[in-house]
């Protein structure tokens, strides 16, 4: 176990480091905004994780509160000092109204069955969907508006380190908080509820910890989304959101935390390769349709996705090492 | 007064479009215990097929069956290879219908082109009654029609027949029906394809009532059905269909006289049912 421990560790140490050497090898400015995108998204597929993957919440909203984030960097950069002090006020801000948000959703319907939290939250997120078409004074409607942003994020390489840096402080507090105490009860709802809460956890509290949680990162990933862009509308809200969390995460892995980071790697690069086949063949214009194809088999024959699979397959081979050697025994 | 009366009418006929999506949702859920997120992608197939044969027989009768054809198809495919191989895990139904809801829709874009299609009513229902000062408008007179006419004949078929009489005992406590040797999982697969031709219908009836389709409208109206089913009780069919009244002549009447507030007002209707009646206003177990 330590072995294996010790060589995940090093591996993801090699991974990072060659994403923090990367900028010095390449000079393709769009293959760094690419992998800026797949770092911001990996965020939001993080923060899905937790609910999906380690408490077994099924949101279909989880766009609510990457657009409540990505609306309050916006307004905040736009209305003030597009400055360093106003971004983190409108981080704060987001944190502020996606945690009360998810508490309120989660409040209402997490005492009830799965269904009732996935088809609120969708709900919900068509609600603000609504609100910010609606509300043009401070939205612009549905075409958004532009703003200007920090001197500091500016520069497409400091972005970079930025959001790589992001990506990897909120993979170690996830899993700091996965395999806490409390990440332990969230397993445990994940697995049987009504036996955690005949041992005594008090469920409800602790699948709205994980809510609220989730959607402030959630909320975190929407302000850095908003500033890669320089620009903010309405599509932040829409189902496509939630559905592209909801894909990288079955598809990289539920429940592994590095498996919505490669699923988000996955779909981003897709994303742009298949969309430039589409100029050629005009069926790639629909790619989407690939991964919802390929999402609905991996829901149905690997809920585990790549990375849980791959990991069976490694506990596997040496669960057939440790077996075999007493299997001679038994056999002499 | 004519005013409130369109209002009215209008609120009725939209309740009833919702009430034939949310009235297959409610009975699938009350009989399978699955709630059915591709739902919404079945009513625009019902609508995008519907419309296809229509503008081909400029027939509206011919459309209307095609629409439920494709309902039943569509609906037997999601049963048979969507459904039934994760039956029993809640988790995995929610997440395998949502990706199925999203490749029905970006299959329709595939089969019928991203743009939305328009159409109208055909002659016979096209126009207006004038009665005094009223204008009322045939085609949602139709629509409110058709809605009560399906909600009487599933009454008539859930009450007094004996195909009925197995889907209520399965509702209530499916191993007991099992155990006098039925075959519950015909019976799911027959119910599932009605629900969704439901649906299908719904869907074909919208499509001359706004003028045009996009694919995106499903989503747009099983929201509104999952706040009806959710209002009126999961697995109630009566339920549903005054919740969806509800929720029609609302959303009618606040767009009129208060555009902003009129998907907030069934969001918090929604709300308060779940904080002081989460089982529904009408429930089916005691």
């Amino acid at each position: 176990m330590k072995i294996l421990h010790n060589r995940s560790t090093l591996f993801l140490g090699a991974a990072l480091l060659i994403l923090v050497l990367f900028p010095l090898f390449n000079d393709s400015r769009s293959m760094m905004i690419l992998l800026t995108q797949v770092f911001i998204f990996g965020v939001f597929a993080m923060s899905y994780d937790l609910l999906l993957g380690y408490t077994g919440i099924v949101s279909f909203g989880h766009a609510m509160f990457f657009g409540i984030g990505a609306y309050s960097t916006g307004i905040f950069l736009d209305r003030m000092e597009p400055n360093m002090f106003w971004f983190l006020v409108s981080l704060l801000a987001g944190f502020v109204i996606a945690g009360i948000v998810s508490y309120i959703v989660g409040l209402l319907t997490l005492r009830l069955k799965s269904h009732f939290y996935a088809m609120l939250t969708l709900a919900f997120a068509g609600l603000f969907l609504v609100v910010a078409e609606k509300w043009r004074t401070l939205t612009f409607g549905n075409d958004g508006f532009t703003f200007r942003t920090p001197e500091l994020m500016k520069d497409r390489m400091t972005f970079y380190f930025i959001c790589l840096g992001v990506m990897a402080l909120v993979f170690i507090i996830l899993r700091r908080f996965t395999h806490s105490p409390a990440g332990s009860v969230l397993q445990a709802i994940r697995e049987n509820e009504q036996r955690a809460e005949s041992l005594g956890f008090q469920v409800l509290h602790y699948k709205i910890i994980a809510s609220v949680i989730a959607g402030v990162l959630a909320s975190l990933a929407g302000s850095l989304y908003a500033v890669s862009l320089r620009f903010v509308n309405t599509s932040v809200f829409t189902m496509d959101v939630t559905l592209d969390a909801l894909l990288m995460t079955i598809i990289g892995g539920v429940g592994t935390l590095i498996g919505p980071i490669i699923g988000a790697g996955l779909i981003e690069f897709a994303h742009h390769w298949l969309t430039e086949l589409a100029g050629t063949y005009p069926i790639f214009e629909r790619w989407i349709i690939f991964f919802g194809i390929l999402y609905i088999l991996v829901v149905m024959f690997f809920p585990a996705g790549i990375v849980g699979s791959l990991r069976k397959l490694g506990q596997k081979k040496k669960a057939v090492k440790k077996q075999n050697p007493q299997q001679k025994k038994i056999a002499g | 007064m004519d005013l409130i009366i369109n209002l009215a009418l209008n609120g009725l006929a939209t309740g009833m479009l919702i009430f034939l999506l949310a009235a297959g949702l409610t009975l699938i859920f009350g009989l399978m215990d699955v709630l059915n997120f591709a739902h919404g992608g079945l009513f625009a197939w019902g609508a995008y097929s519907g419309v296809w044969v229509y503008a081909l027989t400029e027939s509206f009768v011919l459309g209307i069956m095609g629409a439920l054809l494709t309902g039943l198809i569509l609906g037997m495919i999601t049963e048979k290879f969507i459904i039934q191989p994760v039956y029993g895990n809640h988790v995995q139904q929610i997440l395998i219908t949502l990706g199925f809801m999203l490749v029905l829709s970006e299959l329709l874009k595939v089969v019928w082109g991203p743009n939305q299609l328009s159409t109208s009513a055909p002659d016979y229902l096209a126009g207006s009654w004038v009665i005094g000062e009223v204008i009322i408008i045939k085609y949602r007179v139709f629509i409110i029609a058709v809605g009560f006419l399906v909600f009487g004949i599933v009454q008539l078929v859930l009450n007094k027949t004996r195909v009925g009489l197995v889907v209520r005992a399965g509702v209530m406590n499916k191993e007991m029906v099992e155990a006098f040797g039925i075959n519950i999982k015909k019976v799911f697969m027959y119910v599932f394809m009605v629900g969704s031709a439901l649906a299908a219908l719904g869907g074909i009836l919208l499509a001359p009532y706004s003028g045009v389709i996009y694919a995106e409208m499903g989503m747009e109206f099983a929201i509104l059905a999952f706040i009806v089913v959710v209002i009126g009780g999961m697995g109630s069919f009566p339920g549903s269909l005054f919740a969806a009244i509800l929720v029609g002549l609302t959303g009618s009447f606040m767009t009129y006289y208060v555009p902003e507030l009129s998907l907030a007002v069934n969001m918090i209707l929604m709300a308060l049912v779940l904080v002081f009646r989460p089982q529904g206003l009408f429930t089916v177990k005691g």
